[in-house]
């Protein structure tokens, strides 16, 4: 199940609130929420449901046996286990099909390629579980001794299938009891919706025209609208993903949890690192701190670790030599960003701004291209291309006019520009106080509309 | 305050739609998109543990959501605020593949497909509007005619006391209205050609492409629609007579009819504003020939159910349901022009207004859709002693794997369903493809 379907929002959502708030009992709330969020989790992926529990109980076990034998190997021993444990789950689930590919070219191996589909969220929940043993192992993070509260933890729907990757330390005490007040409610609500909204009305846009400029055949398009193409897609995936990002934050204020940030207007960035501080901020301090640290931080082999860093984090991404180029290309930049620091800190800000956009947008050809020679082919048409850009581009752009102003206004990061307690955001926080009711109505309702739209089916796939 | 009034008003909205989805009586099918809706599907453990049953209780929600209609409907209101929308602007547009549903399709419903009508492709790509008409933008492979040419000919080699026509339509590309979009028209025309170059064993060539293009000047297809018009169908008729060595009846001895305001699968598609400003008219002419007509059914030859070769009532979205009344798998029509000749139109719904020309010239005529027809095709015009068999299909369908393993297997198939030889994407072939076509060669391998 997704958020953003018909089914989410006006059976699954209003039934689990209306559970949770039946009772005040916390341990009734908590046994609602997690029978909701295996419903939610197995509603599209009924097998692996088992291999999420699997996780659990075996990193709930893990967490126990760390902290009974804290400061002793035995807690070195448990911790490796586990964290090897969670990386192979992750390496055969996610990575089978593409190792099997890779050694079958030089080897042939004599068995057959794994099928199986990648479990939904698979990359999200063994993150956190992860980040949970290595935190009881640092001492950081007391170990859930409740195995239904720790389930509650990794399966919580709001942020199971797509992140942000919780840490246990950063939701410990919710967990065992929850504050609501309508403030807190109404400010879930809010965001719910702006989310809703980023994802139907702004990320499903462009991803129609990211459809018609990008999959495509790329012998026919010019340099604009390859480059058109990046740009949409750009759009696409920043409002796709912290949509559903604002919409977990915002789901979880519901039934009483604060998530932390995942994105702070990224292109607002004046470098590909401070992209990267604003860009899924949760996997950004996954990699920060149990890999990046870990390896010697900035003291020591600091080219190496950025390196090393990135690959991972590009292979993250997806089983595909084109994520791992994607993640070299971005290791590349920072290290060549660290080497220029003193410079780059004297151009202005606008080159700064500028220079960052351009490299984020090229890095999509290397993100949405999984075939090198379409990728290699596409490449080429940015840059050069003999074909003229068609009449279509132009009206695209006229007829997108109002919308691609909203979504510049919608980068803005007007709340970085207008501080705490600048008077002009004092103001709009009163207008907007008053008017979020029916704008949040009308959000929900546009976004219900177009989801209704989405269904609408009038040609008939016949299956021959 | 604000805040309570910001979460009660979230919340009545979010309770109030499964509410009223809950009272609301539920529609069995939806006029505009000319299909059955889902229905609750039956739960069991198998069906829960595939994901098929859960897919299928979104589709009922999907469906079954209250105002549906009046949101689809309030949609294009969406689109048109995203910016300046010139009014009859040339432009295009990408329609996306459309999600498959779950419950399309299902083998018991092959009997009654009265609402499946002409929706038997799945068209996506790249659609052009000028002028509140919409043309698909493709114009066929060559390549793929050659298979289709060389599936037509296998009828005329095992029918060799029988006559084979191929009379496969050209897409409304062939005739957009603009100097600049000419080069559709050429690539119409060498795709159809190029059935008539590989058309082998006495297989005869009706040049439709030609005569459609005599009288181009002349709006042929619906703007609205993806079908012809009747005139574009008369016109293919005569091409067929040509072909066929018939007198072709003139139009002024034909009564004519009208009908309004038609808006189309083309305006499903687009949802554009400046074709909802365009809807078509339909004029038709019906020959002055008594008939009779049974569907037959998708299995059945002998029982059937009375049935019209003119639907004169069918209006607004189903408008193109009044020849024959949509898509039937078969259907049986018998006539007042005694002169023994009996014909099989192999169609699909670009057929319908065809097949309705040819009641003027033969006694009885056999309609199968090739698409629904679970009926062996050899033993129905051996046993019927048919003189023709014509193959009225449009190009977009023809040229497709798809339809192409369908020929074989309505030849070959027993009466009960087999599934056709390779049919991976019956929808990817005319328009321009990205990709060639795998598995076409192995289409054409007979089976045994």
């Amino acid at each position: 199940m997704v958020f953003s379907s018909l089914t989410f929002l006006y059976f699954f959502l209003p039934l689990s609130l209306l559970f949770h708030y039946s009772s005040r009992n916390d341990l009734y709330r908590n046994v609602f929420l997690t029978i909701f969020s295996l419903v939610f989790y197995a509603w599209a992926e009924p097998m692996w449901i088992f291999l999420m529990i699997f996780t659990a109980f075996a990193n709930y076990g893990a967490g126990v046996f760390i902290e009974k034998h804290t400061n002793t190997k035995k807690a070195k021993v448990g911790m490796i286990a586990a964290v090897i444990l969670n990386l192979s789950l992750l390496v055969s689930f996610k990575y089978g099909g593409f190792l099997y590919d890779n050694i079958n070219y030089w080897l042939t191996l004599p068995f057959s390629r794994p099928s199986n589909t990648l479990p939904v969220g698979i990359s999200f929940y063994t993150f956190m579980v992860i980040s949970y043993v290595v935190d009881i192992y640092r001492g950081e993070i007391k170990a859930q001794r409740n195995p239904l509260n720790f389930l509650m933890f990794i399966s919580l729907f709001q942020h199971l299938v797509a992140g942000p990757i919780v840490r246990y330390s950063q939701i410990e005490t919710q967990i065992q009891r929850r504050t609501v007040d309508w403030a807190k409610i109404s400010d879930g609500v809010s965001r719910f919706c702006i989310g809703l909204f980023k994802k139907v009305a702004i990320a499903n846009v462009a991803g129609v025209l990211v459809d018609k400029y990008l999959n495509t055949q790329l012998y026919e398009i010019s340099s604009y609208e390859a480059w058109f193409g990046l740009v949409m897609f750009s759009i696409q995936l920043y409002f796709d993903f912290s949509g559903y990002s604002d919409m977990a934050i915002g789901l979880a204020k519901l039934f009483g949890f604060d998530f932390h940030e995942n994105f702070r207007h990224p292109y607002a960035a004046v470098s590909v690192a401070d992209f990267y501080r604003r860009w899924h901020i949760s996997l950004g301090k996954f990699f920060r701190d149990y890999v990046y640290i870990p390896l010697g931080g900035n003291r020591k082999h600091h080219d190496r670790n950025i390196f090393v860093v990135w690959f991972l984090t590009g292979f993250w991404h997806g089983a595909n030599w084109n994520f791992a180029l994607w993640g070299t290309y971005f290791g590349v930049l920072m290290v060549v960003e660290k080497h220029l620091k003193v410079v780059l800190d004297r151009v202005p800000r606008f080159f700064k701004h500028s220079y960052t956009l351009v490299l984020i947008v090229f890095s999509r050809a290397l993100f949405y291209f999984t075939d090198f020679n379409q990728l290699g082919y596409f490449i080429g048409n940015l840059f050069y291309s003999k074909n003229a850009p068609s009449s279509g581009i132009l009206s695209d752009i006229t007829a997108h006019s109002f919308w691609f102003l909203l979504v510049i206004l919608l980068c803005i990061p007007w709340d970085e520009i207008y501080g705490q307690n600048h008077s002009v955001r004092l103001k709009t926080q009163v207008v907007y106080g008053y008017a979020r009711p029916v704008v949040n109505a009308l959000l929900l309702l546009l976004a219900t509309m177009l989801l209704v739209n989405a269904t609408f089916n009038p040609f008939l796939y016949t299956r021959f | 305050m604000d805040k309570k009034v910001n979460v009660l008003l979230f919340f009545s909205l979010v309770l109030g739609f499964p509410i009223l989805l809950l009272i609301l009586p539920k529609e069995k099918a939806s006029k505009d998109e000319k299909r059955k809706l889902a229905e609750f599907p039956v739960f069991s453990s198998q069906s829960y543990l595939s994901g098929i049953w859960t897919k299928l209780v979104d589709d009922y929600i999907d469906d079954h959501f209250p105002y549906r209609e009046r949101f689809i409907q309030t949609t294009p209101l969406f689109h048109a605020a995203k910016g300046f929308q010139f009014k009859n602007a040339e432009r295009v547009v990408v329609v996306p593949k459309k999600k498959e549903k779950s419950s399309d399709t299902k083998e018991e419903n092959l009997d009654t497909l009265s609402f499946l009508d002409e929706f038997e492709e799945n068209f996506s790509g790249s659609m052009l509007i000028i002028d509140g008409c919409v043309y698909p933008l493709g114009g066929g492979s060559p390549k793929m005619s050659k298979y289709f040419a060389k599936m037509v000919s296998e009828y005329a080699e095992k029918f060799p006391n029988v006559r084979v026509f191929s009379a496969v339509a050209p897409l409304s590309s062939a005739f957009i209205p603009a100097a600049k979009y000419k080069h559709f028209n050429v690539q119409n025309k060498k795709t159809l050609l190029a059935i008539k170059e590989n058309l082998t064993n006495g297989a005869i060539f009706s040049d439709v492409f030609e005569e459609l293009n005599n009288h181009a000047t002349t709006k042929l297809y619906f703007g609205t629609d993806h079908h012809w018009k009747p005139l574009g169908a008369y016109y293919a008729y005569v091409a067929f007579c040509k072909s066929a060595g018939l007198e072709p009846i003139g139009l002024d001895q034909m009564t004519k009819k009208v009908k309004y305001n038609f808006l189309g699968t083309m305006y499903q598609y687009t949802h554009d504003p400046s074709v909802l400003a365009h809807p078509d008219t339909m004029e038709y002419w019906e020959p002055k020939v008594e008939t009779e007509a049974y569907n037959l059914g998708a299995y059945g030859t002998t029982k059937g159910s009375k049935a019209k070769v003119f639907y004169n009532t069918s209006s607004g979205g189903n408008t193109y349901s009044t020849f024959l009344g949509g898509d039937h798998p078969m259907m049986r029509i018998k006539t007042s022009v005694k002169n023994g000749k009996k014909a099989v139109v192999i169609k699909n719904s670009m057929g319908n207004a065809f097949t309705v020309f040819l009641i003027s010239h033969y006694e009885e005529i056999w309609v199968v859709d090739l698409r629904y027809s679970k009926q062996n095709l050899t033993r129905i015009i051996q046993e019927n002693n048919i003189n023709d068999v014509v193959f009225a299909i449009g190009m977009y369908a023809a040229m497709s794997n798809g339809t192409i393993g369908m020929m074989r297997r309505l030849a070959i198939q027993s009466g009960n369903y087999v599934a056709p030889i390779l049919p991976e994407d019956p929808s990817d072939e005319v328009l321009p493809a990205v990709n060639p076509v795998p598995g076409v060669e192995d289409t054409l391998n007979p089976r045994q």
